[in-house]
């Protein structure tokens, strides 16, 4: 179709339409039998928002993202967050230089390109809450000087959903931040028996190392994402949802306006992974999950129903 | 768990339900014993219980009542109707209409409480107590009724703690206890089909009322027998002024109307009662021209001052008896519309002249001589019995009339025929009558018949097809000018006679074989004549014209039967047509131009028979029960379509056929209507195509879901991957973009688009729609 489309933006999209096919190959390589997840992390990272991955161990959550460093071309950091761990640990701190009898700032993590907070609810809510002006505002503040960080800074969050002795479960305004939650689950048998056969012979993992984006070229996609146009009555669809959400017994919280565009940039994403240049319900009843289940107060097992029961309750345009 | 769930609730609105039945019972008859009362609230309560005993709970309280929920309030509506005739046999009370119909709401609500189980019809059950309490409230201040609306308002307050302890408990209800409600898929269907026949039923309504014929309007009113004019009058309705059948008569009335009353209006002109007040004032100086009149007697006058309005005409909106909030209000004078009015079931034939010899050579019929002083007995009550009707056993019930003089010109007291009894208010002795001919009655004394009398009538009734052949008379019993034809005629007319009836039985089917040939064959033509020089244009009737006035078809017939050996007369006479009636005054005016000729056949019995040969004419028959009226016409119904067979069996095969392919012919207006008007852009276009597919979707059981896009709807119903179908997958692209993508040019011609959807059109028909297998909806 992005041959047709000779009148549109994605039609000036087209050249680079080979890097999001190496992102999604280099990503699905690294994680296996679970395109559909790679999907939702390459929206997410094109739509500007963080992730959040909630899952059992051991199940690729820190190749996944070690990947998207790789694959993206820039720096990976990666924090293991402990009950010890303290907000300087993360965005860094400064120290005295007797040599120059000046105060220098060593950046922390958050100076990365990719940063995977593993295990980030069982770091204190004071460090958690650290991370919130990195990844809201992508810039930190060190004894009272802002530093800004990349503008492609891209957070992957890992939490364990069985463990909560010890834990600190993430507080809303920080889950708002996050643009998805999503689980990657166990991979198919055929999955994993390529995944063992892949393994023999390497004596450790063979992460991927060709960065499939070169510098810059992540953002202009991101500029380009935000241009993807999303028609009046999708957008009242979305407004009509998110007050849905506001109104459902058994939503405690509901959808917040920043949440809102939120989703609508990744249902932008969302069009612009499928080669369309607008965005239809259909984007939007497809991302619901993900971008819902990180920021309404539902109770755990009932997201899935409650959103359902949302998508029922609103007519798409037609 | 909605409120409504426990079972507390629904036993206090049952509750309530009880208490709201046993006020309206009181209210409904507060000159009742109130046990009785109560005694009949409990019966129709136990009904209720023992309804909700069987009445299954249901699996969702949240659904819809199943549809037999709504034939079984019907029918618990229905009871109280059908319970009111029994009632009224048996005890002869009985309810007006309205209260009939709050008697239904009971029961309906009643029945909505045996229903309980399903939350919308508690509800309803609660609203329609509350309905009802208040109407019992507002109906009567029987101290009962009071206690019981204490009852009600304190298990009221029962109820509504009830309702919010078992909210508190949904809301507090262990997680493990909790029970998921899972929302239907496709949400709730508008009822388009019954709100597009409710919209025109009110519009209909409305247009009738605003623009309609006022007497189409005056019929809506007329489907409550209070409103009267439909004939039937309920002795148990509550008229109210201006309401109902009858004139009020006033305590301190300032107009004379239509009215029989013990108090008349002291009125200086020639009416029929001498009621003038002497007791104060002037002398009374009588007319030069005193006709007869009756004394009063102890009748209380009401004192006139000045002028009195001239009344000629019966309405309900004029009554003498309003001292509303404009009392000094005197009401207008209204003109008569004819000589007289009827009220009671028309048509009617009042006799004015009855002819018994028909002179040939003059060619005119010759009056009936004046009966002797045969005259009647009065019975009390102003009731004089006029015809002797032995037990012959073909006559059925006597049916009552009011005639009321509005202009008469003559003295005659308009009278149906078969009259048994007359009674005019206040004309107590037989002397006051005399007969002008036999059965054509005129007051004595008087040259006419005042305004305002109102001669009550009760005349017997027979159904002639039932009538014996030893019912009909024969010459031998009857005078000879009843029977005579002239002899210049006679072969001819019997010749004519024999043709027509000769073949039938004698009785009632050789006279109706006369009279139905002359109202089929011949036409009525008032302006038709013979010349002036034809010796007998009664055969000029019969056998060259075939057209003439009502005076020819009358003679005709009466010397016919006459052939036949039937005694027979002519009348002279006015006819109250159906077709005059008013619904408004639910009167029926008579004017002079009503007059009319038909013939007679004696009886044996020596009573006279009316019969019409007249086209367009008819004679009254005899009251039916409604069972028997049902049958006569569901008989001539079945005879109608007996005899347009052919047609109907047409015309209901093209409906059968058109219902069985309702869709298919709906499905080709409409592509043949977007053929011819796509639409300007091809965003409507498509958007018309896709309209049609998703119509053909919907019939075949693939509805779109209102959660899926045309896309995500189109690949889940037809279970077709992509690109199986290019021109489908084409449509769906081009669907997405004519909903959803900006004002861009699209990546196709218009050309391209109108070919695309013809084709999706042409190839997508209904029948491949029903065919395709289901399969899961997208998301579902």
């Amino acid at each position: 179709m992005t041959q047709t489309l000779t009148d549109n933006s994605l039609a000036r999209a087209a050249p680079n339409a080979g890097h999001i096919d190496g992102l999604r190959a280099a990503l699905n390589k690294a994680l296996r039998g679970k395109a559909d997840v790679v999907e939702r992390v390459l929206a997410c990272l094109l739509a500007r928002g963080h992730l959040l991955l909630e899952d059992l161990p051991g199940l690729g959550k820190t190749t996944l993202a070690k990947a998207v460093a790789v694959a993206v071309g820039g720096r990976f950091s990666r924090v293991q967050c402990t009950p010890d761990l303290l907000p300087g640990d993360i965005t860094g701190y400064s120290v005295f230089n007797q040599k120059t009898r000046e105060f220098e700032f060593l950046p922390g993590p958050v100076f990365s390109d990719v940063l995977l907070a593993d295990e980030i609810n069982r770091t204190t809510p004071r460090t958690q809450s650290a991370l919130l002006e990195a990844m809201a505002e992508r810039q930190v503040t060190v004894d009272n000087v802002r530093h800004t960080l990349t503008p492609t800074f891209f957070v992957i969050a890992t939490q364990n959903p069985v463990e909560h002795h010890g834990t600190y479960p993430l507080p809303e305004a920080q889950l708002d931040r996050f643009a998805m939650k999503l689980s990657v689950g166990y991979p198919e048998r055929d999955d994993e028996l390529g995944l063992l056969a892949a393994a023999v012979g390497h004596v450790a993992d063979m992460p991927g190392h060709e960065a499939m984006l070169a510098e810059g070229q992540l953002a202009a996609l991101q500029e380009r994402i935000a241009r993807i146009a999303v028609a009046q009555n999708v957008q009242a669809y979305l407004v009509d949802l998110g007050r849905a959400t506001r109104a459902h017994p058994k939503v405690t919280l509901g959808l917040s306006p920043r949440g809102m565009l939120i989703w609508q940039r990744v249902a932008q994403a969302w069009a612009f992974l499928k080669d369309r240049p607008f965005v239809t319900p259909d984007d939007v009843q497809e991302i619901a999950g993900p971008v819902l289940g990180a920021r309404l107060g539902i109770a755990p097992g009932a997201a899935g129903s409650v959103i359902d029961q949302l998508m029922e309750s609103v007519a798409v345009p037609v | 768990m909605a409120p409504e769930f426990s079972s507390m609730v629904r036993r206090a609105t049952f509750v309530l339900l009880a208490l709201a039945t046993v006020a309206v019972e009181i209210a409904a008859s507060d000159g009742r014993a109130v046990l009785q009362s109560v005694g009949l609230a409990a019966a129709w309560v136990a009904v209720a219980a023992c309804v909700g005993w069987f009445v299954p709970p249901p699996d969702d309280p949240r659904r819809k009542p199943p549809l037999w929920v709504l034939l079984l309030l019907l029918a618990m509506a229905a009871a109280s109707f059908a319970v009111e005739p029994m009632r009224r046999d048996w005890t002869g009370d009985g309810h007006p209409l309205e209260l009939q119909m709050v008697c239904g709401l009971r029961n309906v609500g009643l029945g909505l409480a045996a229903c309980a189980g399903w939350v919308l019809c508690l509800r309803l059950a609660c609203v329609v107590s509350l309905f009802l309490i208040l109407f019992a409230a507002a109906m009567t201040n029987h101290p009962v009724v009071m206690v019981v609306l204490g009852l009600y308002t304190a298990t009221g307050s029962v109820w509504l703690m009830l309702a919010y302890w078992a909210g508190l408990r949904s809301d507090f209800v262990a997680a493990d206890k909790a029970v998921a409600i899972e929302v239907e898929a496709g949400g709730e269907r508008v009822p388009w089909l019954g709100l597009s026949f409710l919209v025109l039923a009110l519009g209909g309504a409305v247009a009738l009322v605003v623009i309609g014929p006022k007497r189409a309007v005056l019929s809506l009113g007329e489907w409550l027998p209070t409103s009267g004019g439909t004939g039937e009058i309920d002795p148990f309705a509550r008229y109210g002024i201006g309401d109902g059948p009858e004139e009020t008569a006033g305590e301190n009335a300032k107009a004379a109307g239509m009215v029989e009353t013990d108090r008349v209006i002291e009125d200086n002109r020639k009416s029929l009662i001498d009621a003038v007040n002497d007791t104060y004032g002037p002398p009374h100086k009588p007319p030069k021209n005193q006709e007869k009149m009756i004394a009063a007697g102890q009748a209380k006058v009401i004192e006139n001052h000045g002028k009195l309005p001239d009344n000629r005409r019966p309405s309900r909106d004029f009554d003498t008896a309003r001292q509303g909030p404009q009392d000094a209000k005197r009401p207008g004078s209204q003109k008569a519309r004819g000589l007289f009015e009827v009220q009671g079931r028309t048509p009617l034939h009042v006799r004015v002249v009855v002819y018994e010899s028909y002179d040939a050579v003059e060619k005119k019929w010759i009056e009936a001589r004046k009966p002797g002083d045969r005259l009647f007995d009065a019975e009390g009550g102003d009731w004089m019995k006029l015809g002797h009707f032995n037990d012959a056993g073909w006559y059925l019930g006597d049916e009552r009339h009011k005639l009321k003089a509005a202009d008469m010109k003559s003295n005659l007291v308009p009278t149906p025929a078969m009259v048994t009894r007359l009674r005019i208010n206040k004309v107590d002795r037989p002397e006051y009558y005399e007969w002008d001919y036999e059965g054509v009655l005129a007051l004595a004394g008087r040259n006419r018949t005042p305004p305002g009398v109102v001669v009550t009538t009760d005349c017997r009734t027979l159904d002639p097809r039932r009538l014996p052949e030893a019912a009909f008379g024969t010459s031998g019993g009857a005078p000879p000018a009843l029977t005579e034809v002239p002899d210049a005629i006679r072969p001819a007319i019997e010749r004519i006679a024999r043709e027509w009836a000769g073949d039938e039985p004698r009785g009632w089917p050789q006279v109706s074989a006369i009279l139905t040939k002359l109202r089929t064959q011949y036409t009525l033509d008032r302006n038709a004549a013979a010349s002036a020089d034809h010796p007998v244009p009664v055969l000029w009737f019969l056998t060259t014209s075939r057209r003439g006035p009502d005076y020819l078809f009358a003679t005709a017939a009466a010397i016919l039967l006459r052939s036949l050996d039937y005694p027979a007369r002519v009348c002279l006479g006015y006819y109250a047509s159906p077709d005059a009636y008013d619904p408004e005054t639910a009167h029926t005016p008579v004017k002079s131009s009503d007059l009319h000729f038909w013939p007679e056949v004696r009886l044996r019995d020596r009573h006279w028979l009316v019969v019409e040969p007249t086209p367009g004419y008819d004679v009254l028959g005899p009251s039916l029960p409604l069972s028997e009226r049902i049958l006569n016409t569901l008989t001539t119904v079945a005879a109608w379509a007996w005899r347009h067979v052919i047609e109907l069996s047409v015309l209901l095969f093209s409906l059968v056929a058109a219902w069985f392919y309702r869709r298919e012919l709906i499905d080709a207006l409409a592509v043949r209507i977007w053929v011819w008007f796509p639409g300007r852009t091809w965003r409507d276009q498509v958007r018309g195509a896709v309209a049609i597919l998703e119509r053909r979707g919907h019939w075949a059981g693939k509805a779109r879901p209102r959660r899926q896009t045309v896309l995500s709807w189109l690949r889940a119903a037809l279970a077709m991957p992509t690109h199986t179908d290019e021109d489908l997958d084409q449509l769906t692209r081009m669907a997405e973009w004519a909903a959803y993508a900006p004002d861009a040019p699209p990546p196709w011609s218009a050309d391209e688009v109108l070919a695309v959807c013809h084709r999706v059109l042409g190839s997508w028909t209904l029948r491949r729609w029903q065919d395709a297998n289901p399969t899961p909806a997208l998301g579902a």
